[in-house]
């Protein structure tokens, strides 16, 4: 049993990585909690779910939605979180009340639009459960470690790889002086929120075809937990908010499963962090814009 | 002049607006029966319960007005969202309530609402009648609340007789949503299971978050654990997600589940994995009764949808009310002697064999296996001792 609930921790950990990877960014630049991040998490499961069923394709489901979604980033950091931070001695709670703001309109919108009723994406793969011995893999999960390790290498690549990935780079380490430098801060901060909402829209797919089941409520949890892995991630440094999601995924399975630790599986998160901000306050990597 | 003049007009025509929709108001009153109704027809992990709900709601007042309404009066739905949420359930028995008009009230929503509202009822002297709450506080508010259905302990304590009679089971796992109808329900069972049949064992027990969408880890830790069954006393998302579990983690496990994961969003969730789940409801589907068959033929056509027991026990909880109301009118007294000496009346969900003294409906426990993703008959447990709660 002790290797399957591995993989199972494994799979849930690499779905809370990329779902928590889009408010990483953000903070990582910005350096703003953007909860809203769930809201695109939400949004990009429906969005998924409607040209799942209108065309029939997974692929055209998750590039759609990825890009709708990043462009919606785009609009709102533009719209909002630009005009709010622009503003001299802006509290740093002011765009914290916005994304929740933010994240509240996007799960009611989705409700009155969509309706409250579960919505069931019925994805069949092209491959049965795998089976060795008495540990199985399921389909569902392989594209999750998979898409999760492409996506992942892609942000690696543009972050370090491409003249943005240095701008961005640049401005998360020091916004004024990476602007005095001639830094296109602009198109650093865009480049968070479409590869950070994207990241989130695809992690809503995942988590859509692994349950089979989406609500409007879909963005409550991460909503939370999201906020949990990244500042046990240390804080917009996206190599220790892949670690963190592992190891709170890990934490989560294994405790629920081998202690009667009377907390719901949900605050295991936080437990996980009050720990390690008692041990390491800093979080697991530290440095925020470390790639 | 002229504003003078425009100022009187304007005050004219806001005086006889407000006459006309005050008359309105009290002709409307006179006119009809108003039913309150409330369900949680928007909260997400429980939105394909509330639609079921206020479906059957509405549709229980269309047949009864287009048979004549109550004695010839018709019969108005007065219907409000909960959102499963105990403040809005709270505000919403504060308004109905207060309000003269509604002359009685169904609960078309979970324990948590109803119990919350139950009380606010009693202290109004407004009657009540729940058609799925499973908790006995609902009942125990009061004798102006009924329910048509029965308790939750009720159920459980007859799951633990088709688990260990009828499925054979001798090592059970339980995976429950850790809310009022988890642990009520997984306490009888246990108990039930404790003081009959002490050679069956629970050898894993797992409460979960009604948030918690990942049963993954927890279904192979019950598949470990040496079980013959799982018990889950889920609603159907969560229970959905337990039978897709058992299904690909290839565990040769069958799964008993409550009324809960008694409706079509479950087939829906769970497709071919729902095949071979037992549950324990109140309704038959194969039951041959002419009021269930008329009430599956008129939902299908209505809705085009595939009833549940949730919409059944609403459309039961107007039926008993209507026929309170068909034979002492409105009055809430005579309605509620009426109601505690119903005995042997004809429901969807079966035959309501009487009330108990807490205002329990007192029916036989149906067992339903899902086959070809559908629900049919296979089983009932009737045996009075453990039909009336009365009797634990």
């Amino acid at each position: 049993m002790f290797l399957q609930q591995l993989i199972n921790a494994l799979t849930i950990g690499s779905l809370y990585a990329l779902t928590a990877m889009g408010a990483t960014l953000i903070y990582g630049i910005l350096g703003i909690l953007d909860i809203a991040n769930a809201g695109a998490y939400l949004v990009g499961a429906y969005v998924g779910w409607y040209v799942y069923y209108a065309t029939g394709s997974i692929v055209l489901a998750f590039l759609v939605s990825m890009l709708v979604v990043g462009l919606l980033g785009i609009f709102l950091q533009r719209a909002i979180y630009s005009p709010i931070l622009a503003k001299p001695r802006t509290l740093s709670i002011i765009p914290l009340v916005a994304a929740v703001g933010l994240f509240t309109i996007s799960s009611d919108a989705v409700r009155l639009i969509c309706g409250p009723n579960s919505k069931a994406y019925n994805l069949k793969f092209p491959m049965e459960v795998i089976r060795v011995g008495k540990v199985t893999i399921q389909p569902a999960w392989l594209m999750i470690f998979v898409l999760t390790a492409i996506l992942l290498a892609i942000l690696w690549f543009i972050l370090n790889k491409t003249k943005l990935g240095l701008a961005w780079r640049a401005t998360a380490g020091d916004r004024e002086i990476a602007l005095v430098c001639g830094v296109n801060t602009n198109n650093a901060m865009a480049l968070s929120y479409i590869l950070g909402y994207g990241f989130a829209a695809a992690a809503g797919i995942m988590t859509g075809i692994l349950y089979n089941n989406i609500t409007p409520a879909l963005g409550e949890v991460p909503s939370y937990k999201m906020l949990a892995i990244i500042v046990l991630g240390g804080l917009g440094n996206p190599l220790g908010t892949v670690i963190a999601g592992l190891v709170i995924g890990i934490a989560e399975v294994f405790l629920s499963v081998y202690t009667k630790i009377p907390i719901p599986k949900d605050a295991i998160a936080f437990v996980v962090l009050i720990i390690m901000l008692l041990v390491k306050p800093e979080g697991l990597l530290g440095r925020r814009n470390k790639v | 002049m002229m504003k003078k003049a425009l100022s009187i007009t304007l005050s004219l025509l806001m005086i006889l607006s407000l006459v006309v929709f005050t008359g309105h108001v009290a002709e409307a009153a006179n006119d009809t029966i108003k039913i309150g109704f409330f369900a949680p027809v928007t909260a997400p992990s429980a939105a394909a319960d509330g639609e079921s709900a206020l479906n059957s709601a509405k549709l229980a007042v269309k047949l009864v007005n287009e048979n004549g309404g109550i004695n010839g009066t018709p019969v108005e739905l007065v219907d409000l969202d909960d959102g499963l949420d105990t403040t809005a359930a709270a505000n919403i028995a504060e308004k109905f309530a207060g309000d003269n008009s509604i002359a009685a009230v169904v609960s078309g929503s979970y324990s948590g609402p109803t119990k919350v509202a139950a009380p606010i009822f009693q202290e109004a002297g407004k009657l009540m009648v729940s058609a799925y709450a499973v908790h006995p506080d609902v009942t125990g508010a009061g004798d102006l609340i009924f329910s048509q259905s029965f308790p939750g302990a009720v159920q459980a304590t007859g799951a633990a007789v088709v688990a260990a009679e009828q499925l054979k089971a001798t090592k059970i796992a339980i995976i429950y949503v850790d809310l009022d109808f988890g642990t009520t329900q997984v306490n009888a069972f246990k108990a039930k299971l404790e003081k009959d049949y002490p050679n069956v064992q629970v050898v894993y027990e797992q409460g979960v978050s009604i948030k918690d969408s990942d049963m993954t880890s927890l279904v192979t830790a019950a598949g470990a654990s040496g079980a013959d069954l799982i018990y889950s006393v889920n609603y159907y998302e969560q229970a959905a997600e337990v039978l897709r579990q058992v299904g690909m983690q290839g565990l040769n496990i069958p799964v008993l589940g409550t009324e809960g994961a008694d409706s079509w969003m479950l087939l829906e969730i769970a497709q071919e994995y729902a095949n071979g789940l037992y549950i324990t409801t109140n309704m038959n589907r194969d039951d041959q009764n002419e009021q269930t068959q008329a009430y599956i033929k008129n939902y299908r056509e209505e809705f085009n949808k595939e009833p549940d027991m949730v919409g059944a026990s609403v459309y039961d909880a107007f039926q008993v009310l209507f026929e309170a109301m068909k034979n002492v009118g409105t009055d809430t007294q005579a309605m509620k002697e009426f109601i505690a000496n119903m005995k042997n009346f004809d429901t969807v969900t079966g035959t309501l064999l009487y009330y108990n003294a807490e205002g329990s409906a007192v029916k036989p426990i149906q067992v339903q296996l899902v086959t070809n993703g559908e629900y049919h008959y296979f089983g009932v447990v009737d045996d009075a001792q453990i039909i009336d709660p009365a009797n634990y």
